[in-house]
């Protein structure tokens, strides 16, 4: 099997694409770095240029649709190990059918990129709840560990959500984060040295939260295990009300 | 001793629990002030012990009430601990909670303090401080209080996104018995005036450049389920008849919960009606996105839901006749009378019928759940049902659902709500 390799970045997969039509046909595609070898497969290193990728990118929206770009790029961003490969697939399927792919929802080649693509729009709408800022200096900082990658799709609602806040979200599980600083944002590599300097009035308004949260639930209608389903333990680490460490907590 | 602000959050946390509504959508709004957007499909941002969706900073200004509603834990007659807020301690609450993430905006309620002007005065002072000297431009949801000045109406609606007035109970009678200070005139006649207010500035807007905003989000209200012996069907008609008459975004049920004694109401050992109430929320749910109305789902002889059976189920099986429906041909009016399809099955249906035949694979694919749904559809010609198309037949392949697996399937906010 010929399987091609590219640098993680989304430009780089679409090189992968352009390469796979104007060179050699593949049958998959990793980023290199998760990339699990195996005997029978040929992998050949692709080099990102942004040239060719700009041209996928053109085509994609050109040729198939807005919706399916967008749904591609979600997928790229998912946690799934095959998720390039679906891509390819759904890509080539699409470069055929043109936008009708978009109707297609249940197409094998269709509905596992899809399936992806929504499960990240899900994670970046629960996200846009579930984070938590702290005060810490002049700005606030919010440390994240969502199973998808996306800090980037959500840097804009904050940035007009706050605008005229310093911010920083921090992805600790890739170890990177959006920096905002009250005019523009980036995204970088990054990681935070050490434990955060907080403040008597950051620990207050924690201390407030969590009272208030232990406050809401009313006692006769307590259902943990429906609770869990909408906030799962694995994203309960940063979040400030599920902390023990605050002396009001009841639970 | 002074109380301390935490003091006060969680004696005021307490007493504003049990009003229901935390939705913060029904709006797009980019931050054009200082802080705050809102997006229509609704961001929660963390769920309760209960499981229910925190969304809003949901607070009583205060619960030092001069009236005696007899279900309510705020309640004159009651020895309960008392604290009210000052405006600026909300406002400040609100602001540092909001920067940090933990909330999409403030729902404020009150208890009427010393009478009802003198409530919605200090409702207003909050709403000026965080929209004024804040620019905060965020969610808000505030109560109308019953009684109030029209012109306090109007004030506190040109600063709030959404305004509610909790009518609580769906007959005359029975706020008789139990709110005998709230006439149904004094609960109905803001309504009306936040209706033609709402009315007034979608017109003004739509022709003047520069109006001033009139409860962008909306109105809503709440009544509570399971105090009273009213039925399911008085409550739907009623349900029904606000949104008709007074063009309601939402209107929400409270099963509830026994925190009071009296001749009248239910004995405090009673647990809250808790499916009741979500049979309710999923016939609200037809009403206002399925095209059914109140009487087709119940009637004088069945004046309650059944606790077994999701309301549609009931109804597709007391007109079994109609089914089984083709999925290839039948209009989208007709797949939503379709156990187990809702709004975004319906549409995919629609959507991937224009390009192919929809098999009965895909409709797994779908996430449709067969096991309800086969006995009621065909797909090509095909029927994946048992023999027989009796009602007491189906049911018993289908035996009744847990109440939690369902009421899961119905609450998560893939939009949250409005
Ligand atoms: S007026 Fe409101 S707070 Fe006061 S007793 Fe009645 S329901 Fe409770």
């Amino acid at each position: 099997m010929l399987v091609y390799l590219y640098d993680t970045t989304f430009d780089g997969l679409l090189t992968c694409v352009y390469v796979h039509y104007y060179r050699k046909r593949a049958d998959k595609i990793y980023p290199f770095q998760n990339y699990q070898n195996h005997i029978l497969d040929e992998a050949v290193p692709v080099k990102t240029s942004k040239e060719k990728a700009d041209k996928v990118h053109r085509a994609i929206q050109k040729q198939i649709s807005r919706l399916a770009l967008k749904h591609v790029y979600h997928c790229y961003l998912s946690n799934h190990y095959e998720k390039d490969t679906y891509i390819l697939k759904f890509l080539e399927l699409g470069f055929k059918l043109r936008s009708k792919v978009d109707k297609l929802h249940t197409h094998p080649m269709v509905h596992p990129v899809v399936t992806l693509a929504n499960r990240v729009s899900f994670e970046v709408h629960r996200f846009l709840g579930l984070l938590r800022f702290q005060e810490v200096g002049q700005g606030l900082y919010a440390k994240i560990s969502p199973d998808h990658d996306i800090s980037l799709l959500l840097a804009e609602h904050f940035v007009d959500r706050i605008k005229n806040e310093k911010f920083i979200i921090h992805d600790n599980i890739r170890n990177k984060a959006v920096i905002y600083n009250g005019k523009s944002w980036v995204i970088s590599d990054f990681n935070f040295p050490g434990t955060l300097p907080i403040s008597e009035k950051e620990l207050l308004f924690q201390q407030l939260w969590k009272g208030y949260f232990d406050h809401i639930a009313i006692q006769e209608r307590v259902n943990k295990k429906l609770q869990a389903q909408f906030v799962p333990y694995r994203y309960r680490q940063n979040l400030t009300e599920f902390k023990k460490r605050y002396p009001n907590a009841r639970h | 001793m002074k109380q301390s602000i935490l003091d006060k959050l969680q004696i005021l946390a307490d007493a504003a629990k049990y009003d229901v509504s935390c939705a913060s959508s029904g709006l797009d709004k980019r931050n054009t002030g200082n802080i705050g957007n809102s997006s229509a499909a609704g961001i929660c941002h963390t769920w309760s012990y209960d499981g229910r969706c925190i969304s809003l900073l949901k607070i009583l200004m205060t619960n030092r009430c001069i009236y005696d509603c007899a279900y309510c834990i705020s309640r004159a007659s009651n020895d309960i601990s008392r604290a009210s807020f000052e405006p600026e301690e909300i406002a400040e609450l609100t602001i540092e909670f909001y920067r940090r993430n933990y909330i999409e905006g403030l729902f404020l309620s009150s208890a009427i303090e010393v009478n009802p002007n003198h409530t919605m005065e200090k409702i207003i002072k909050t709403l000026h401080i965080l929209r004024v000297d804040y620019q905060f431009t965020g969610y808000i949801h505030i109560k109308a209080i019953p009684g109030a000045d029209p012109q306090l109406v109007k004030k506190a609606g040109e600063l709030t996104d959404r305004m509610s007035v909790n009518i609580e109970l769906p007959t005359k009678q029975s706020l008789k018995l139990l709110a005998p200070q709230k006439s149904i005139n004094s609960l109905f006649s803001p309504m009306q005036q936040i209706k033609e207010g709402i009315k007034q500035y979608r017109y003004d807007s739509r022709h003047i450049k520069k109006v001033k905003s009139f409860v962008p989000a909306g109105q809503s209200t709440q009544m509570i389920i399971g105090a009273t012996p009213d039925s399911d069907l008085s409550i739907l008609h009623m349900t029904e008849k606000l949104y008709q008459r007074f063009k309601l975004k939402r209107v929400y049920f409270s099963a509830y919960v026994p925190v009071n004694k009296g001749t009248h109401l239910p004995a405090l050992s009673t647990a809250p009606p808790l499916l009741r109430e979500h049979r309710l929320y999923q016939a609200d749910w037809l009403l206002r996105f399925y095209g059914f109305n109140a009487d087709e789902l119940l009637n004088f002889n069945q004046p309650n839901f059944d606790l077994d059976f999701d309301p549609k189920m009931m109804w597709a099986l007391k007109n079994i006749e109609q089914f089984p429906m083709e999925i290839n041909k039948v209009p989208y009016k007709e797949l939503l009378r379709i156990p187990g399809i809702g709004v975004r099955s319906a549409q995919r249906i629609m959507k991937q019928r224009q390009v192919s035949m929809i098999c009965y694979e895909d409709l797994k694919k779908m996430r449709i759940p067969l096991k309800r749904t086969r006995f009621f559809v065909t797909c090509n010609g095909r029927y994946y049902g048992e023999k027989s198309m009796e009602p007491n037949v189906i049911k018993k392949y289908l035996k009744p659902d847990p109440s939690y697996e369902q009421l899961t399937l119905y609450t998560i906010p893939q939009r949250a709500t409005t």
